[in-house]
């Protein structure tokens, strides 16, 4: 599903600042991998790579069968529309429209007029909450209608960059939930994080230092239930 | 060694200014083309109340200068009809009067309606006017004095020579020569020295007509005794103009006089200085700009302001962390305040500097815009320091302040709400939930624009009220050339009717009918039919009293009669102009008391008091035009007289051809194409059409600013949103496209505003402005169909396509960077 070869990512136009060195990471439909590093090691412009939100300066990567480190600028777009989908750590969703209207818009940018939005967030567990603008909504429910809102597009990759992290712990447990749910449901599901907690409930814990991968495989300690994590 | 205390607080004030003011400047720097387009707002508004009323003030100051210069008189006495009397007779009486020791000044004239012939070669200029003949013992006439703009003067010598000034406009608009030669009625050749300006042509009014008649009425000024000798009037007067003491009381000198010449045994009209047509127009008309500029250049300035008010609010709303972290490190609201007020400063200075320049560029486009249509002796055009003070004071203090109160809501926070991030300082929906139960049509993308617009509704208001000032100001000022142009258009029609090229002979006096030289005028091998006409001057007395030029015709006749507009005419009676009637408070069928003329003599005429009833009115916007069926005569004893004659060109002829032939004609004053008003006045509007061509584009600059400032603005509130769209594949056109619809809403809303408000501008000028300065047209509100495909073009269509300026900020954004936490 998603596939990186040799790429790399470099800043600036004097001293170039290095953030990704010859990066190869292989992610398969149905997985859930969380990508660990702590600030400053490349872990978010690995995911805005393979999200087509930036580009590599060198390597390819190909995600859904779509070579986007070749693709031009509409190819992007067409890409981020048809394969993957966003949760944001501050959320970013719509001030101006209800939860379910957030989520109508993510059916309506994947073109799928099938989707009930009231259904997707009672999926996510917001069937009460779908008429309320998102100043009406708790953090944690506004994540959760930020979530459902990716999966209204219906895309097979979904993309996470700290989506625990405004939130407090119990709710960040319920939205880690919702990620494994998806991921069970045949998407590939990255998350970034710096919360080492959280990749011990993932199937994959890729490590990042400096631009590279330091480590990539199952949690050291093995795959923890949900109930166990601490933070 | 310590500094004394007093010194180093005063070295980290002076620093702490510094600071402040290079924080603030690269504040400016940050939003400079916001901060610019802000300014230039700014400066058109205060510029253009600044140019347009020190225009004003020149005029005010140089119709004084001039009108003193050349000794206007105080009073003028006319001699009814054609009534005249002997030289000295007049200003016997005057001066024979109990307080004749109040009258400074006391000229006898001779003031005869002529014709000027000023053809050169193929060009035919053959035009009605006026001669005036004074005594020019002393070099000109001591009141009313000639102001030679161009060639010579007259000299004493000249008294009874064919040699005569004629009115500067008159030249001037026709391009003649400085001197040359004329031929006057009569067919006599006389010379004229040069171009001359007296107060009462300051603004050329022929009596009777609408106004502004510089190229087709020609002043003739002559020593009296040419002017007797080539009017056919040896030793006669019929005018006296006098000056009275400044410590004398005009009314009861006027009074006096009118009753001492009304023993002579003739009729006379009194008239005071402020009636004069020409002076009253000089002066109502810069007054009544005045309040016109005031108005235009209030609403460009509060469109300005409102402007500045939505520019500072996102200044400070981006400044709310920082606000928050100096409230948080303990620092005075007061002097957190200081740096966004600062930069409100520098918008309001910035504002004021393009304002003085924008008024100086206009005062000095006008100045010479009216100088060269408005000739006047003496023109002052001082540079208005106290006003471009006064105006450069509210142009900084409004928008200052303007500026100052979003900021004071900003430092009124709690620290840890400006500090806050994320989805904790998501602020609420403003009015979006309103629409939460209103089922729009269409797919998100369809409901997002009215949302945002809903999600701050302040700034969406201000935005519209901004540009809804302008368009009210565009509107204000084509739909007042509109109504002028339909009135125009409307007089035009009217007086044309079947008989477009029906020309108005007027006789050399009231003429029986069958006067050999009335009889040759339709026996002229260039004119078709003719009717004879009976024009007497009257004045109706109702709710307001309005002067009157009757004309008595046969309304039967085949050439032309007026056209009778809604009830058909009801027995016979007067003919009146719809906006007479309202005037005069009557309907058709009521009486009115008409003061007219009636014949005395076999060329002296009185006035008599009748209650007339209105037959019928008629759709010509001229007031003072009105008709009476040739039964009539009867009642001014008047039967088989005519002073006028209406004749159509004979198959194959022109009206020039009419004109070049009657003028031959010893019987003929003049011949003119009755819609010869009317072609003038389309012609000085087209002379306008480019000016107003420049001020359209001006105003939709203005629009465009303030809506490039408002989707810039609205851009940068929603660079996350955006992003956030991108991120999901929305393309930069869809959103580009939301927000084209956002702004469209804001057009058409501020387009239906400044309709209206600039609708009511127009009824205001029309109603208001044009009824004291031009009562003898009747203008109604009219808006022509360009205006208003302007208006859409304008209102609508540049203020939706405003975000298209986005369009490059929107492609280069950061994805990334704008997706995490940003302020």
């Amino acid at each position: 599903m998603i596939e990186l070869r040799k790429v790399s990512k470099q800043f600036g136009d004097g001293v170039p600042i290095v953030a990704l060195a010859d990066v190869d990471l292989h992610v398969d439909a149905g997985e859930f991998v969380v990508v660990l590093g702590p600030s400053g090691s490349g872990k978010t412009t690995l995911l805005n790579m393979i999200g087509a939100l930036d580009g590599p300066t060198g390597g390819s990567i190909v995600v859904d069968s779509v070579d986007i480190s070749k693709a031009g600028r509409k190819d992007l777009f067409d890409f981020r529309r048809t394969s993957v989908s966003f949760i944001f750590q501050s959320f970013n969703i719509f001030p101006g429209l209800t939860a379910s209207e957030n989520v109508q818009f993510g059916a309506d940018v994947a073109g799928r007029d099938e989707i009930d939005p009231v259904s997707v967030l009672e999926s996510v567990g917001l069937g009460e909450r779908v008429d309320q603008f998102p100043h009406e909504l708790s953090g944690g429910e506004q994540q959760r209608v930020a979530i459902a809102r990716a999966l209204a597009t219906g895309n097979p990759v979904m993309l996470a960059d700290e989506p625990t992290g405004e939130l407090d712990f119990e709710t960040g447990v319920q939205i880690l939930e919702l990620l494994q749910k998806q991921a069970a449901e045949g998407r590939a599901v990255l998350v970034v994080t710096h919360n080492r907690e959280i990749s011990r409930v993932a199937d994959r814990v890729v490590e990042l230092s400096s631009g590279r991968i330091v480590s990539d495989g199952p949690p050291a300690d093995g795959k923890a239930r949900l109930e166990d994590l601490r933070w | 060694m310590a500094r004394p205390v007093s010194k180093i607080c005063a070295g980290d004030i002076m620093k702490d200014w510094f600071l402040l003011l290079r924080w603030s400047w690269r504040d400016l720097r940050k939003y400079w083309v916001k901060v610019i387009a802000i300014a230039l707002v700014i400066g058109i508004g205060t510029g253009a109340y600044a140019g347009l009323t020190s225009t004003a003030n020149w005029r005010r100051d140089s119709n004084v200068a001039s009108v003193e210069l050349l000794n206007m008189f105080d009073v003028r006495f006319e001699l009814a009809g054609e009534s005249s009397v002997d030289k000295g007779e007049l200003a016997t009486a005057a001066l024979g009067i109990a307080h004749a020791d109040s009258l400074d000044g006391v000229q006898e004239r001779l003031v005869r309606p002529t014709q000027v012939d000023a053809s050169s070669g193929a060009d035919t200029l053959l035009v009605p006017g006026s001669m005036i003949g004074v005594d020019i013992a002393d070099g000109g006439p001591a009141i009313n004095g000639w102001h030679v703009e161009t060639g010579s003067a007259l000299a004493p010598s000249d008294a009874g020579e064919p040699v005569v000034l004629l009115d500067y406009g008159f030249i001037f608009h026709n391009d003649l020569p400085p001197s040359g030669s004329v031929t006057v009625s009569g067919g006599e050749d006389v010379a004229y020295a040069g171009g001359a300006l007296t107060p009462e042509y300051f603004m050329v009014v022929p009596e009777n007509t609408s106004t502004f008649a510089q190229g087709t009425y020609a002043g003739v000024f002559t020593s009296l005794e040419t002017a007797q000798r080539l009017t056919g009037m040896e030793g006669a007067v019929n005018d006296l103009i006098v000056t009275v003491a400044d410590d004398g009381d005009r009314d009861v000198v006027a009074a006096e006089i009118e009753s001492a010449i009304g023993d002579l045994g003739v009729g006379v009209e009194v008239m005071m200085k402020e009636e004069d047509p020409s002076y009253r127009i000089l002066f109502e008309d810069v007054e009544n700009d005045q309040e016109m500029f005031s108005i235009f250049a209030f609403l460009i300035f509060a469109g300005a302001v409102m402007g500045a008010f939505n520019l500072i609010t996102r200044l400070s709303e981006a400044q709310r962390r920082e606000i928050g972290i100096s409230m948080a490190l303990g620092i005075s609201p007061r002097k957190i305040a200081l740096r966004p007020l600062l930069v409100g400063a520098q918008i309001a200075f910035l504002g004021v500097v393009f304002g003085v320049l924008v008024g100086v560029l206009l005062g000095q486009l006008m100045r010479s815009v009216l100088v060269s249509f408005l000739p006047l002796p003496v023109w002052i055009t001082h540079f208005q320091w106290s006003l471009f003070a006064w105006v450069a004071v509210i142009g900084f203090v409004i928008p200052f302040f303007a500026a100052a109160y979003p900021v004071w809501r900003a430092v009124r926070v709690k620290p840890i709400e400006a500090i806050r991030t994320g989805h904790l300082a998501s602020r609420g929906g403003g009015l979006a939930p309103l629409l939460k139960r209103i089922p729009l049509p269409g797919d998100t993308f369809a409901q997002l624009p009215f949302r945002n617009l809903l999600r701050a509704p302040r700034r969406a208001v201000l935005t519209t009220l901004g540009i809804a000032a302008v368009i009210a100001v565009l509107v204000g000022f084509l739909g007042s050339i509109d109504s002028f142009v339909g009135a125009i258009d409307r007089g035009g029609n009217a007086i044309k009717g079947d008989s477009p090229n029906r020309l108005v002979v007027t006789l050399e006096g009231v003429l029986p009918t069958d006067d050999p030289g009335v009889v040759a005028i339709g026996d002229a091998t260039s004119v078709g039919e003719t009717i004879p006409i009976l024009q007497i001057g009257a004045k109706a007395s109702g709710v307001e009293d309005v002067d009157l030029l009757i004309e008595i015709l046969d309304l039967d006749n085949d050439l032309w009669h007026p056209a009778i507009s809604g009830d058909k005419m009801q027995g016979d009676g007067l003919i009146l102009a719809e906006a007479a009637a309202e005037d005069l408070g009557v309907v058709v069928g009521q009486s009115v008391s008409v003061t007219h003329p009636v014949r005395t003599g076999p060329t002296t005429f009185g006035f008599v008091e009748s209650d007339i009833v209105v037959a019928g009115l008629h759709d010509n916007p001229l007031r003072f035009a009105a008709y009476m069926d040739v039964s009539a005569l009867e009642s001014v004893n008047a039967v088989g007289l005519a002073n006028v004659m209406y004749a159509n060109p004979a198959p194959g002829f022109t009206p020039g051809d009419v004109q070049r032939e009657l003028f031959e004609l010893d019987a003929v004053s003049s011949a003119q194409k009755a819609s010869a008003a009317a072609d003038e006045l389309d012609d000085l509007m087209a002379q306008f059409v480019g000016i107003l061509q420049g001020v359209a584009f001006f105003v939709l600059l203005l629009a465009v600013l303030m809506a490039f400032n408002s989707a810039s603005i609205s851009f940068e509130e929603r660079q996350r949103e955006h992003a956030t769209m991108f991120a999901y594949g929305v393309r930069v056109r869809k959103a580009l496209r939301m927000a084209v619809v956002e702004n469209t809403i804001i057009g058409i809303a501020a387009t239906a505003i400044g309709f209206g408000g600039g609708l009511w501008m127009v009824w205001w000028v029309v109603n208001v402005t044009a009824k004291e300065t031009m009562p003898n047209i009747g203008l109604t509100v009219e808006l022509s169909p360009a205006t208003l495909v302007t208006l859409v073009v304008l209102g609508i269509l540049a203020v939706a396509i405003a975000p298209l300026f986005t369009v490059r900020r929107m492609r280069r954004m950061d994805l990334p960077g704008t997706l995490r936490v940003m302020e």
